[in-house]
């Protein structure tokens, strides 16, 4: 899908749907939404529905950061945790390391 | 069958506007003039191939060459459909699938421990106490895996045939779906625990959701282009080492050469099932669904005159993630949608959507586009080619099953068999200018070097290592 051929409304359009469904916990939604139409958004010149698409890749980086802090957060205390928590640590493991931690 | 699909979509596509339909007949009309008339094209021209049918398309811009012919004299012009670039734009994609396969083969033990499960497809076991008894077994499990095949091709063509389009595209959906996340799941769990690494569920979840939906998307919806070709090498490569695994020795090397066969046979005979679906899709005119092609760029089509203005329409070469027929593993009770997931069925898909999208294409552009057009317009048009994911299916699995063998020299071996066998295929398209088979060739030049490779070269190698002789 090139977003050169795109009509305007129709990018606005598309960049609404990736917002929205970014909050189905898709943070890789908004990911794509944010580099896809970084240019259309910040380095295009000035076009009517811009100012829109602005306010979406915007509002998609700030879900984005959102969700990277939280998961390197859960991922971190895991990782450190996990030997520590016994039984409630081998029952959140979706793959054990053998040997000793 | 799953070749045929993948030969079949081994189309060139000219021009993105799928303008195959459009163009083609109008170069036919031009072209019968003078015979058999190719035109020249500046740049690099995109071959297509497209399928069956009176339709070849000569395509590129309908507007350029029409301008161009009409500017030349009788003459004929000798010219290339497809340049140097296009050859790169499918090398890429191949060589990543192959590189992904081999470095999971290689590093990632599961996919090649033969742990006792086969597919219900391949129901005779290979470790048997004789050799013939072995020989036996293979050709019985590679002769029930072809007819499986060949069933799910005619199917489809019936499918299509009775208009029964809903059918095909949700068993289209379900088998992407089923890919994306069912044995990229199995993936990541194999590679976390080949590299030791402790995982939570949470994470897990987070990441194969993300995965599987934003695949969806872009494979069945709307997406950036590069991430559709990621997604789409992706899937071929789980595909091409879910085969590895669970395919026996034996079975799967008369499996790749059988099949190459049948793609060969299915793509170009008459009567041959792809041909007939191909040429349905022609007669109809109609868009499909979602084909199994990798396109290598967006193909877009400009309608100037009419509208009065520039009214840009894309026609997308929407690589659907193919319903790679997923084999479920035995120890698994495969889900009534899996009896869909055939290798053939999905190669048939392949290259089966992937001429219906290139004749559907065509005819979007052929109404679409005037007769005329500026080519300064065509400048801007990308072209690309097509290339079907049941292709890549094997070209990956062969180059896999080479690289769990062992030896590197083996896998770079035929490695480089595959893409020359590519290349010849390629040029032949741009002669032809039809849908051909994209497996034999290569597949034969990977056996060839498979074989020779192992069975000559390797013990050469090694004595002379062993002796110490530099040559």
């Amino acid at each position: 899908m090139n977003l050169e051929r795109l009509p305007n409304e129709e990018k606005l359009i598309l960049c609404r749907k990736y917002y929205l469904g970014g909050f189905a916990f898709l943070p890789f939604l908004w990911l794509v939404n944010v580099v896809w139409f970084f240019r259309e958004a910040f380095v295009k010149p000035a076009y009517t529905e811009q100012l829109q698409i602005k306010a979406y890749v915007k509002w998609s980086a700030v879900g984005l950061l959102f969700w990277v802090a939280v998961l390197t957060t859960w991922i971190t205390i895991f990782q450190h945790f996990r030997a520590q928590w016994g039984e409630v640590g081998d029952s959140l493991s979706f793959t054990i390391p053998l040997g000793t931690p | 069958m799953a070749n045929n699909a993948e030969d079949v979509e081994n189309n060139f596509m000219g021009q993105p506007e799928s303008a195959a339909g459009p163009e083609p007949r109008q170069q036919q009309q031009q072209q019968q003039e003078g015979g058999t008339r190719l035109r020249t094209r500046g740049g690099s021209g995109v071959g297509r191939g497209e399928g069956g049918g009176p339709e070849q398309n000569g395509h590129p811009p309908a507007a350029r060459p029409a301008v161009q012919e009409a500017e030349e004299d009788e003459d004929e012009e000798m010219t290339l459909k497809y340049g140097a670039k296009h050859v790169i734009m499918l090398f890429v994609p191949v060589t990543l699938c192959m590189a992904v396969v081999v470095a999971t083969i290689k590093s990632v033990g599961f996919y090649t421990r033969k742990d006792g499960q086969r597919l219900i497809y391949t129901p005779f076991p290979e470790d048997t106490d004789t050799v013939g008894q072995r020989a036996v077994n293979s050709i019985l499990n590679a002769t029930i895996m072809i007819t499986v095949i060949i069933v799910m091709t005619l199917v489809l063509v019936l499918l299509y045939k009775y208009r029964c389009y809903k059918v095909i595209h949700g068993w289209l959906f379900l088998s992407s779906l089923f890919l994306l996340f069912f044995f990229s799941y199995i993936y990541l769990q194999e590679v976390f625990k080949t590299y030791n690494v402790a995982m939570d569920y949470f994470t897990v979840v987070i990441v194969i959701w993300n995965f599987g939906v934003v695949g969806m998307m872009c494979i069945h919806w709307k997406g950036p282009l590069r991430l559709q070709q990621a997604y789409l090498i992706m899937i071929s490569a789980l595909m091409a080492l879910v085969f590895i695994k669970y395919l026996p020795e034996w079975t799967a090397w008369l499996i790749l050469a059988v099949i190459s066969v049948y793609d060969l046979l299915a793509v170009l005979c008459p009567k041959g099932p792809l041909r007939i679906l191909v040429e349905t899709a022609q007669e109809r005119n109609e868009p499909i669904f979602p084909a199994l092609i990798y396109s290598s760029t967006m193909v877009w089509l400009v309608n100037m005159a009419d509208t009065g203005g520039p009214r840009r329409e894309s026609a997308e070469e929407t690589q659907e993630a193919a319903p790679e027929p997923a084999e479920s593993p035995p120890p698994l009770s495969s889900p009534q949608d899996d009896g869909g997931f055939t290798p053939s069925w999905v190669s048939q898909q392949e290259h089966q959507l992937g001429q219906l999208q290139s004749t559907e294409e065509t005819r979007r552009q052929i109404q679409q586009m005037p007769s005329a057009r500026p080519p300064a317009e065509e400048d801007e048009e990308e072209r690309g080619v097509k290339l079907g994911l049941g292709d890549f299916i094997f070209y990956s699995m062969l180059v896999g099953k080479a690289a769990a063998s062992g030896d590197w020299n083996t896998t770079l071996a035929c490695f480089v068999a595959i893409l020359i066998g590519l290349c010849l295929t390629l040029l032949l398209l741009a002669i032809f200018k039809k849908a051909l088979p994209a497996l034999p060739i290569s597949i034969f030049f990977g056996l060839v070097f498979y074989f020779a490779t192992d069975n000559l070269v390797r013990p050469f190698m090694d004595k002379l290592a062993l002796h110490q002789f530099y040559i």
